[in-house]
């Protein structure tokens, strides 16, 4: 009686271990949408007049990196550039010793992830430094992600002697949906209006 | 020999009578779920209320994902005791915010979860004996839970996966569908908390639970 019992009790264990849920696949791809921005805070934009952008999309896979002008970067890059101007930005050419200068890059990254079914350390701890001896335990699995980055670099401070740019504003936009055109416009709003910092006019 | 098979038929005639006389003292006997230790196995359907700091800085919205299934020896006293298995998962979706640190500012849906899978020993005590068709009792349980804390910052997650101590108070009580029946409901009212800490959560989980269940029982 006793074997059955215990029968049922692995049972249960394997049969409640074995769904798994994905909590946010009912997300529409505009509510998937992360927009994540970052500045730095001893900047004060109000001194900045004209901005540059660079002609390419700047792609980004893994560890290769190159530039590229499909229809999709042009979107973005005439997205932006509205967007900026409504701020009250003018828009010069390189040439013209623009205070700022804004790249766009593409990036995808390929993981390969490991999953392990989670053990707390006591028992490890409590054998004296022990380890768990079960590898079968881990799986693997790979994603990829392609995300936007926007990143708005100061020309007008360039440190001459370090021959740097600092990056004063980066904005990432992830989720799904990054690739469909009629987001462009809210995508880039998004990421400028939670930014108000930007704003010089 | 005449006197012997006189006797035997006499006895022939006595013993159907003689065995029909005890018969009724067999079903005045106790019940075998009051003479041995007895096995039941109960399943349960759960809703479950957050409380405490679990509800105020992360998710405030019950849950009626929850199920569990338990085995417990029956004693010959007033206790049984046995273990339970079960899983519970707690979500919520939170319309888009603004989510500030520092230098950096993140707008997105957000959706809270946590699942858990404890497994738990308990003891109950039960107020009435077995024979009774409703039976209350109080249970203490103590265990570990396999838990699960994901944040989606839309379809970004920020995870963290532990075993972590739980225990759990409870009320409720068994109603036997038949006197001496195998079958039966369960109504169980417990407080469960896990200890946990992690971003949002400061101070652990802890939920009001109401299961309803069937048992079955056995010996």
């Amino acid at each position: 009686m006793l074997k059955k019992a215990s029968f049922l009790i692995i049972f249960a264990a394997i049969w409640l271990t074995s769904c798994t849920k994905d909590p946010v696949n009912d997300l529409t791809d505009l509510d998937s949408q992360v927009f994540i921005t970052n500045f730095d805070k001893s900047v004060n934009f109000k001194q900045f007049k004209t901005f540059s952008i660079a002609d390419s999309v700047i792609v980004v896979q893994d560890d290769r990196s190159g530039t590229a002008l499909t229809d999709l970067d042009r979107q973005m890059l005439s997205s932006v550039i509205a967007k900026m101007q409504s701020q009250g930005y003018t828009c010069v050419a390189a040439s013209n010793k623009p205070d700022v200068g804004i790249t766009i890059a593409r990036i995808t990254n390929t993981y390969l992830n490991v999953a392990s079914t989670p053990y707390s350390s006591y028992y490890g701890g409590f054998y004296g430094g022990y380890g768990y001896g079960y590898p079968s335990y881990y799986s693997y699995y790979e994603t990829s992600e392609s995300y936007w980055s926007v990143s708005m670099l100061d020309l007008k401070n360039a440190n001459a002697t370090t021959k740097t740019l600092n990056v004063i504003w980066n904005a990432q936009i992830r989720g799904s949906g990054l690739a469909n055109t009629d987001y462009f416009s809210e995508m880039i709003n998004s990421v400028f209006d939670q930014s108000a910092y930007l704003k010089i006019n | 020999m005449k006197k012997l098979i006189i006797a035997a038929f006499l006895l022939a005639g006595f013993a159907p009578a003689f065995a029909q006389e005890q018969a009724p003292k067999l079903y005045t006997l106790p019940s075998p779920y009051d003479r041995y230790t007895t096995y039941l196995v109960t399943a349960r359907l759960t809703g479950a209320v957050p409380i405490g700091s679990f509800k105020n800085d992360y998710i405030d919205k019950a849950s009626f994902e929850n199920y569990s299934i338990s085995l417990e020896w029956v004693l010959q006293n007033s206790f049984s005791i046995g273990g339970e298995i079960g899983y519970s998962y707690f979500k919520q979706r939170l319309p888009r915010a603004l989510y500030t640190s520092g230098d950096q500012t993140i707008s997105a849906i957000q959706t809270r979860t946590v699942s858990q899978y404890p497994i738990q020993a308990f003891v109950n005590y039960h107020f009435l004996p077995k024979s009774s068709a409703i039976q209350p009792y109080v249970q203490l349980s103590a265990g570990g839970s396999i838990l699960d804390y994901t944040v989606y910052y839309g379809s970004l997650a920020d995870q963290r996966q532990k075993i972590r101590p739980t225990y759990g108070v409870g009320v409720g009580s068994k109603f036997l569908f038949k006197k001496d029946g195998s079958f039966g409901a369960d109504v169980r009212v417990k407080y469960a908390a896990t200890s946990f800490k992690y971003d949002y959560l400061t101070s652990g989980i802890s939920s009001l639970n109401t299961s309803i269940g069937l048992f079955y029982r056995w010996w």
